[in-house]
């Protein structure tokens, strides 16, 4: 699986100020702030302002002298970042203690542009296929956990299954799903870059 | 932790799971942050959690498999869905119960009194073909034939004729071929049951491009009570 390098040359575009690689940066990192921030912080808008400070402070690191010189830490630098913010974030409010059955926000791309409109009904569709071809107790399974969000173990007591199980039939439909899902990502990338050049 | 570790633990499922230890949580969190696969494998799965939720929500008919993705089932096969299947098997059944009931029996019946000896009404027509005859009749139960006896005239130079049987309103009801050698005897004809009484006529006409009349019946058929 070929991905996108964080090298020399990569760092030296992102700290010009070089457009479709800020891009790529921002989006690439985003994710994982999000998936990093939501079992700790409840609130989305307080989530979005945690994530657009923790790259305020990347860029103007970037931008210093005191930059960064090995591109390979650049993402151990961006958690650190994250993880300073996130304990500021801490002592200004009250504390939200990570709880596993918190509500966490839909990740979902909410942009509104025609391409991820079809992106997203053929990543349904995608899931759709792969959960008809599971057993009506593995989507009943499913169905609990997820979208009912009711407690792991009481779901997991109530099939006769343990984590064990839940865990490798996530595994297994997750490993179904990639492929489509990375195509989807490197066209959004390939759009990204097509509309930078426009 | 290091990809090893993170791959034999199923990091990215217990992440999203919620299962990890607080200082396992931060270690994968240092190590995604770092490792390109395994966070694309967690994007993966968040996606996918994202999507099934989406999946499960929403409505039957918005979440449609489309035409390309279905199992092939072939044309055919499409017919046998229960909207199509029941009707069908209704009208099937439907069929078979009036053939068995109504159908068979009435064929039974004719066979068996094509194939038994009876006696038929019968009318000879043998000196009324002329206007000025009284009328023949004949009775019969509704449903049953009757046996007409002509004589065509001799004379004439064709080598068939056509018998047309009409009703009182003039509408043809048969026509039937005879050879020119049959008019040498007397012919008898055997009407098949008529559908009500009245007043029939049978033209004969030579079987040529002219259609030349060459005799005309007139009989009266009453239906007996």
């Amino acid at each position: 699986m070929q991905f996108h390098a964080f090298d020399g040359p990569y760092l030296e575009r992102l700290c010009s100020g070089d457009f479709s690689t800020e891009q790529h940066f921002v989006d690439y990192f985003s994710e994982l702030i999000r998936l990093k921030l939501r079992s700790r912080v409840r609130s989305p808008q307080a989530l979005e302002d945690l994530r657009q400070e923790t790259f305020v402070r990347v860029f103007a690191t970037l931008r210093s002298p005191a930059r960064i010189r090995q591109p390979e830490r650049l993402g151990a630098f961006v958690n650190s970042v994250c993880n300073n913010v996130l304990r500021e974030h801490y002592r200004a409010s009250a504390r939200d203690t990570s709880v596993e059955d918190e509500d966490t926000d839909n990740l979902s791309d909410t942009s509104g542009d025609v391409l991820t409109f079809l992106t997203r009904k053929e990543l349904d569709e995608q899931v759709h296929l792969i959960l008809e071809d599971l057993s009506e107790r593995d989507r009943r399974l499913l169905r609990e956990i997820f979208l009912e969000e009711r407690s792991k173990d009481a779901v997991c007591q109530a099939f006769g299954v343990d984590r064990d199980y839940l865990r490798v039939l996530l595994h297994r439909a997750k490993q179904s799903f990639k492929s489509l899902y990375l195509k989807s990502i490197g066209r959004k990338v390939r759009r990204t870059a097509v509309d930078q050049e426009g | 932790m290091n990809h090893e570790e993170a791959t034999q633990l199923m990091a990215s499922e217990r992440y999203l799971l919620g299962e990890l230890a607080p200082d396992l949580r931060e270690q994968f969190e240092e190590h995604f942050f770092e490792c390109q696969e395994c966070a694309f494998d967690l994007r993966a799965g968040n996606a996918f959690i994202a999507h099934t939720k989406s999946v499960l929500s929403a409505p039957v008919h918005a979440t449609a498999v489309p035409a390309e993705h279905r199992a092939p089932t072939g044309r055919w096969l499409g017919w046998l869905r229960p909207a199509f299947a029941f009707p069908a098997l209704a009208i099937l059944l439907a069929v078979i119960g009036y053939q068995n009931l109504v159908s068979f029996p009435q064929l039974k019946k004719t066979v068996a009194a094509a194939n038994s000896p009876q006696i038929l009404a019968s009318i000879s027509l043998l000196s009324s073909n002329s206007r000025g005859s009284n009328l023949p009749s004949a009775t019969v139960r509704p449903g049953e034939p009757l046996l007409l006896f002509i004589d065509v005239p001799p004379g004439s130079n064709f080598h068939s004729f056509v018998a047309q049987l009409l009703s009182s309103d003039g509408a043809p009801q048969w026509s039937l071929t005879i050879p020119a050698e049959s008019i040498k005897d007397t012919l008898s004809i055997r009407i098949p049951p008529q559908p009500r009484p009245g007043t029939y006529t049978l033209v004969v006409r030579g079987a040529d491009g002219s259609s030349s009349e060459v005799a005309r019946y007139r009989f009266e058929l009453q239906f007996q009570n």
